[in-house]
C-alpha cells in the first residue's frame, strides 16, 4: 500500500526529470530536428497522396476536389491481366535474385575474409564492387551490346567453334534469368561489405583455440564465423524477403523491349508506365498501395520465422 | 514515464504534419473550378483590329513566366538576338521554366500557375480540361490584340475548339492549305545507299517478291552491310508501322469515315509477311528490334545500312549528312520501295493540324494582355521570319518569291562557329510557335542529305487530321484497354517479322485479333468514331 503511494507520488516527479534531462541534453536532442523535418515533409506528408487510390484523380483537379470512388481502382487491377504479369515477373526475379544473390555475398565474404594476402585482397575487392558504382543505364546498354548477335557473348562462342548469332535480348524466356543474373553480377561484391565487417569483429582467439583442438579452415568456417554471423545474416534474410515484391525499375527500363516485354515488365516499370505516361494517377496509386501493404505483411511474417530460428529473439 | 513523453512528442509531430497537409489543402481547394472570363481587366491601351497590340502598348516592364514542359528547353531569355528583339519590341521580360508532366501536375495541384503554359500532348487531361485554368485565346484577342486573329490560322483555331472557344495555340500545326501549296515537306522515305544502288543493277523494290529478291542481291554483294534497317523501337513502333501504312496508302478510315485498323489491313500484312521472308533470310538484323536511338544513329551515319525504311529523315539529317559529307558515292537516295499491292499511291503524313507543342494563358496570369500581344506577335510574318532566320539583311535575304537564302555571313557563322550560331543567333530553336510553312522558305533549313528525299516525296503528301487525337480520354476502361491492345501490337508486330513460317505469321495475327476482342476492342472503336465525327465537323467549320 505504502508503496504505492509512494509510486504514485513520484510518478510527475519521474516527468519533471525525464523533462529535466532532456532540456539538459539539448544541444544533442536539437541535431534530431533536422532528420525529424525530413521525415515529416517527405515521409508523412506524401502518405496524404496515398488517398489517391481511392479517387478517380486528374491533373487538372486537386487531391481534395477528386471524388471519391472507394474501392474502384482495386477492382479494376483484379481484373487486370498487365498487371498480374508483371507481378508473376516481379516475383520470378527476385525468387532468383533471392536466392542466388543472399548466398553468393556470404560465400564470398567468407572467401576474401580468409585471404591472407592484403594486395591481392584489395584487387579482389574493388573488382568486385566497381559493378556497384555503374549505372544502369551504362551497365544494360553493355549488356545489351554483349547479348546482340555480333556482341561478345555470341563471338566468345563463335570462337569456341560454336556457330551462333541469336540476340538474346529478344528471348523472353531467358530474360528472368538475364535480369537476375546482371544484377547479381552487379551487387554480390557490394552485398559482402556488411559481412566483412562483422567477420572482422570476431575474436580471433576463438581461430587460434580451434586451430590447437585441430579444426580444419572448413570447420573453422562452419563452427565459428557462420554462428558469429547469424544476426547479420537473418537481418539481410528479412529485408531480401520482404523485398520480394520490389523491383528494380531502371533496369527494367533499360532492358525491355517490345519482344521480351511479356516477361520483363516488373510492377514498377508498370506503375511507371500508367501513372506517369499514361497519367492514370489513381490506378497507379492503388497499385503502389496495394505492394506496400503485401511487402509489410512479408516484412512481419519473415521477422516471426527468424525470430523463432533466433531464440526468440528479432533482430529487428 | 517515457511512454508518456513519446506519446506528446508524437501527438505533436502528428498535429505539425496534419496542419502543414490541412494548409496544403486549403491553398488547393481556393482554387476555382470555372473559368470564367467576365472579369478581364480593361485594356490599358487603345485597341485597334488594324495594328498589333504591342505597338501601341507603352507599359515598362513586363514580365511573365512561361512554363515549358520539356526539360530541354533552354531557358535563356534576352541573350541572343531573337529573344533581345522580342524583350525590345514587347517590353517584356520572360521568365523561363522548365519541367516534366510531374512539375506541371504540382502546378496544377498548388494553384499557383505560370502566366504561360506550353505542353506537348493535346491528348492529355491537362490540355482536354484546359477550359478550368486557361483564357480563351478569343476572348482575350477581342478585348486586346484583335490583330491576332489576322496571324492565326482559323483553321487552327477551329482545332482546338472546346465548346466554341479555343484556349491552345500549337507550333507546326499544318492545315490543309499547306499540305496544297506544297510549302511543307515530307520527311519519310525509303532510302538506298548509291553505291549499292548502282552494284545490284536492276531491282525492283517496289513488290514484295522483288523487294525479298532485291535485298538477297544486296546480301551477295555486300555481305558487310545488313541489307534492310529501319528506325529504332524505343520511341514507338519503329518506322515499320505507321511509316510503312502510309508508303502503301493504307485508308485512315473506310469509306463511310468510320475508324480503320489500319494495323490489320491486307496489304500491310502482305508486307510484313515479305519482311518476315527477309528475316528469316538473315538480311534483317535482330539487333534492329533491340537497339535504341544512339545505336540506329550510329549505324545510320557509318552507313551500315544497305537501304532504310527511314521515318523522319529531318531528325537524322545530321547522321545522314555526316555519311554523307564522307562518302559522297554512296550517300542515301530515295527511290521507289514498299508500295501498295493493291495500286494505292503513298500517302505520306507530316506534323498535322494538331502541331508538336501547344500553348495556353492561364487564367491566373495578371498581365493577359501582354501575353496575347506575345502570341500575336510570334505568329506574326514578323515574328516568323525573326524565331526562324534571325536578323534580315545581316542573316538573310528574302527574293520577290518569298524565298529565304542566307547572307555569306550567316552562311559563315553557320559553319565555322556553331556555338555562337546558337548562343548569339538561336536560330531555329527558339520553335514554341514555329511553323514548317516559314522554315521551308530557306532550303538550307534542312541539310543537303535530305533535299533529294523531300523532292521525291513531295507529291504524295496528304492530311491525317480527321484521325488525330481519336485515342478514348485517360483514365477511362477504354483507355485502359487500347494501351493493353497497343502493347500486345508492338510484341505482336515483331513476333510477325521474326516468325519462321507463314502459318507461325498467321497464328500471330489470329492470337492478336483475338485479344483485341478480349480487351473491348468495339468499345474502343465506337469511341475513336465519334472523335473521327468530331473532328470532321471542326473541320468542316
Amino acid at each position: 500500500m505504502l508503496e504505492e503511494q509512494i509510486q504514485h507520488e513520484r510518478r510527475p516527479n519521474k516527468f519533471v526529470n525525464w523533462c529535466r534531462e532532456w532540456i539538459h541534453q539539448w544541444q544533442l536532442q536539437s541535431m534530431v530536428i533536422p532528420g525529424i523535418i525530413f521525415m515529416v515533409i517527405f515521409n508523412f506528408i506524401p502518405i496524404y497522396g496515398l488517398t489517391l487510390a481511392f479517387k478517380s484523380y486528374s491533373v487538372t483537379s486537386t487531391m481534395a476536389d477528386a471524388p471519391w470512388v472507394q474501392f474502384q481502382n482495386f477492382k479494376t487491377i483484379i481484373s487486370d491481366k498487365y498487371f498480374w504479369q508483371s507481378v508473376q515477373n516481379t516475383v520470378g526475379i527476385s525468387a532468383i535474385k533471392l536466392i542466388i544473390e543472399f548466398f553468393l555475398p556470404i560465400i564470398l565474404a567468407i572467401l576474401i575474409f580468409e585471404l591472407k594476402w592484403t594486395p591481392f585482397k584489395k584487387v579482389v575487392q574493388t573488382i568486385t564492387y566497381l559493378p556497384h558504382f555503374l549505372s544502369w543505364i551504362i551497365l544494360g546498354g553493355m549488356l545489351i551490346t554483349w547479348l546482340s548477335s555480333n556482341g561478345m557473348m555470341n563471338q566468345v562462342l563463335n570462337a569456341l567453334g560454336i556457330s551462333v548469332h541469336t540476340n538474346y535480348m529478344l528471348d523472353g524466356n531467358k530474360y528472368w534469368w538475364i535480369a537476375s543474373l546482371s544484377d547479381v553480377w552487379k551487387e554480390a561484391g557490394w552485398g559482402t561489405i556488411l559481412y566483412l565487417a562483422t567477420m572482422s569483429k570476431i575474436d580471433p582467439t576463438y581461430y587460434e583455440a580451434a586451430e590447437m583442438d585441430g579444426a580444419s579452415k572448413l570447420r573453422q568456417i562452419w563452427s565459428i564465423t557462420i554462428p558469429e554471423m547469424t544476426n547479420i545474416i537473418s537481418l539481410n534474410l528479412i529485408l531480401s524477403v520482404s523485398g520480394l515484391f520490389n523491383s528494380n525499375l531502371d533496369q527494367t527500363l533499360v532492358l525491355m523491349n517490345s519482344q521480351n516485354q511479356p516477361k520483363a515488365e516488373v510492377i514498377n516499370s508498370y506503375v511507371y508506365r500508367v501513372g506517369l505516361t499514361q497519367g492514370d494517377f489513381s490506378y497507379a496509386t492503388a497499385v503502389g498501395l496495394g505492394v506496400s501493404i503485401i511487402s509489410v505483411i512479408l516484412l512481419i511474417v519473415t521477422n516471426q520465422i527468424t525470430k523463432k530460428l533466433n531464440d526468440n529473439q528479432s533482430v529487428l | 514515464m517515457k511512454k508518456r513523453a513519446w506519446k506528446i512528442l508524437a501527438t505533436s509531430l502528428l498535429a505539425v504534419s496534419t496542419a502543414v497537409v490541412l494548409g496544403a489543402c486549403g491553398s488547393g481547394s481556393k482554387k476555382s473550378s470555372s473559368g470564367s472570363n467576365d472579369n478581364l481587366p480593361d485594356s490599358p491601351y487603345k485597341v485597334s483590329k488594324e495594328t498589333p497590340a504591342w505597338k501601341s502598348d507603352d507599359r515598362k516592364n513586363n514580365t511573365l513566366t512561361w512554363y515549358v514542359n520539356a526539360d530541354w528547353w533552354n531557358k535563356e531569355y534576352g541573350k541572343d538576338y531573337i529573344t533581345k528583339t522580342i524583350k525590345k519590341d514587347l517590353n517584356l521580360n520572360i521568365k523561363f521554366i522548365t519541367g516534366d508532366d510531374t512539375k506541371l501536375n504540382t502546378y496544377f495541384a498548388s494553384g499557383d500557375m505560370p502566366d504561360i503554359v506550353t505542353i506537348g500532348d493535346p491528348n492529355s487531361k491537362v490540355a482536354r480540361t484546359a477550359k478550368q485554368w486557361a483564357y480563351p485565346l478569343q476572348d482575350l484577342a477581342t478585348k486586346y490584340d484583335p490583330y491576332f486573329y489576322k496571324v492565326a490560322r482559323k483553321d487552327t483555331l477551329n482545332w482546338y475548339k472546346l465548346d466554341g472557344k479555343s484556349y491552345g495555340y500549337p507550333n507546326y500545326s499544318n492545315t490543309a492549305a499547306d499540305y496544297k501549296s506544297g510549302n511543307i515537306l515530307p520527311r519519310d522515305a525509303f532510302i538506298i545507299r548509291k553505291d549499292v544502288l548502282d552494284a545490284i543493277g536492276d531491282q525492283d523494290f517496289t513488290t514484295p517478291e522483288g523487294f525479298i529478291k532485291g535485298m538477297q542481291a544486296i546480301k551477295t554483294k555486300f555481305p558487310k552491310l545488313t541489307p534492310f534497317g529501319f528506325n529504332d523501337f524505343s520511341g514507338g513502333n519503329s518506322s515499320l508501322e505507321n511509316v510503312v501504312q502510309d508508303m502503301l496508302g493504307v485508308p485512315i478510315t473506310t469509306k463511310a469515315n468510320k475508324y480503320y485498323d489500319r494495323d490489320l489491313d491486307s496489304d500491310y500484312l502482305t508486307w510484313l509477311n515479305a519482311f518476315r521472308e527477309v528475316h528469316s533470310d538473315g538480311n534483317i538484323s535482330d539487333d534492329s528490334f533491340t537497339d535504341d536511338s544512339d545505336a540506329f544513329n550510329e549505324k545510320v551515319s557509318n552507313g551500315q545500312y544497305a537501304t532504310i525504311m527511314m521515318g523522319s529523315d529531318v531528325n537524322h539529317g545530321t547522321n545522314l549528312q555526316d555519311f554523307a559529307s564522307k562518302n559522297p558515292n554512296s550517300k542515301y537516295v530515295a527511290i521507289n520501295g514498299i508500295q501498295s499491292t493493291k495500286g494505292n499511291e503513298p500517302t505520306l503524313s507530316q506534323a498535322g493540324i494538331s502541331g508538336w507543342l501547344i500553348s495556353y494563358i492561364s487564367n491566373k496570369t495578371k498581365n493577359p494582355a501582354k501575353a496575347i500581344q506575345l502570341f500575336e506577335y510570334l505568329l506574326s510574318d514578323k515574328g516568323q521570319m525573326l524565331v526562324s532566320f534571325g536578323e534580315k539583311g545581316k542573316m538573310y535575304t528574302q527574293a520577290s518569291n518569298g524565298q529565304v537564302t542566307w547572307t555569306k555571313f550567316a552562311n559563315n557563322v553557320q559553319l565555322n562557329e556553331p556555338t555562337k550560331w546558337q548562343k548569339d543567333y538561336r536560330i531555329g530553336e527558339f520553335i514554341l510557335f514555329g511553323h514548317d510553312r516559314y522554315k521551308a522558305l530557306n532550303k538550307s533549313s534542312y541539310v543537303e542529305a535530305v533535299w533529294q528525299m523531300q523532292d521525291w516525296g513531295k507529291k504524295y503528301l496528304k492530311p491525317q487530321f480527321k484521325i488525330e487525337n481519336i485515342a478514348p480520354d485517360p483514365s477511362t476502361q477504354e483507355s485502359r484497354a487500347l494501351s493493353a491492345v497497343q502493347t500486345n501490337w508492338s510484341t505482336t508486330m515483331v513476333s510477325l517479322i521474326r516468325s519462321k513460317d507463314k502459318a507461325e505469321f498467321d497464328a500471330n495475327v489470329a492470337k492478336y485479333k483475338k485479344f483485341q476482342k478480349d480487351n473491348n476492342i468495339s468499345g474502343i472503336n465506337k469511341i475513336r468514331n465519334e472523335k473521327i465525327q468530331e473532328n470532321i465537323k471542326k473541320l468542316n467549320e
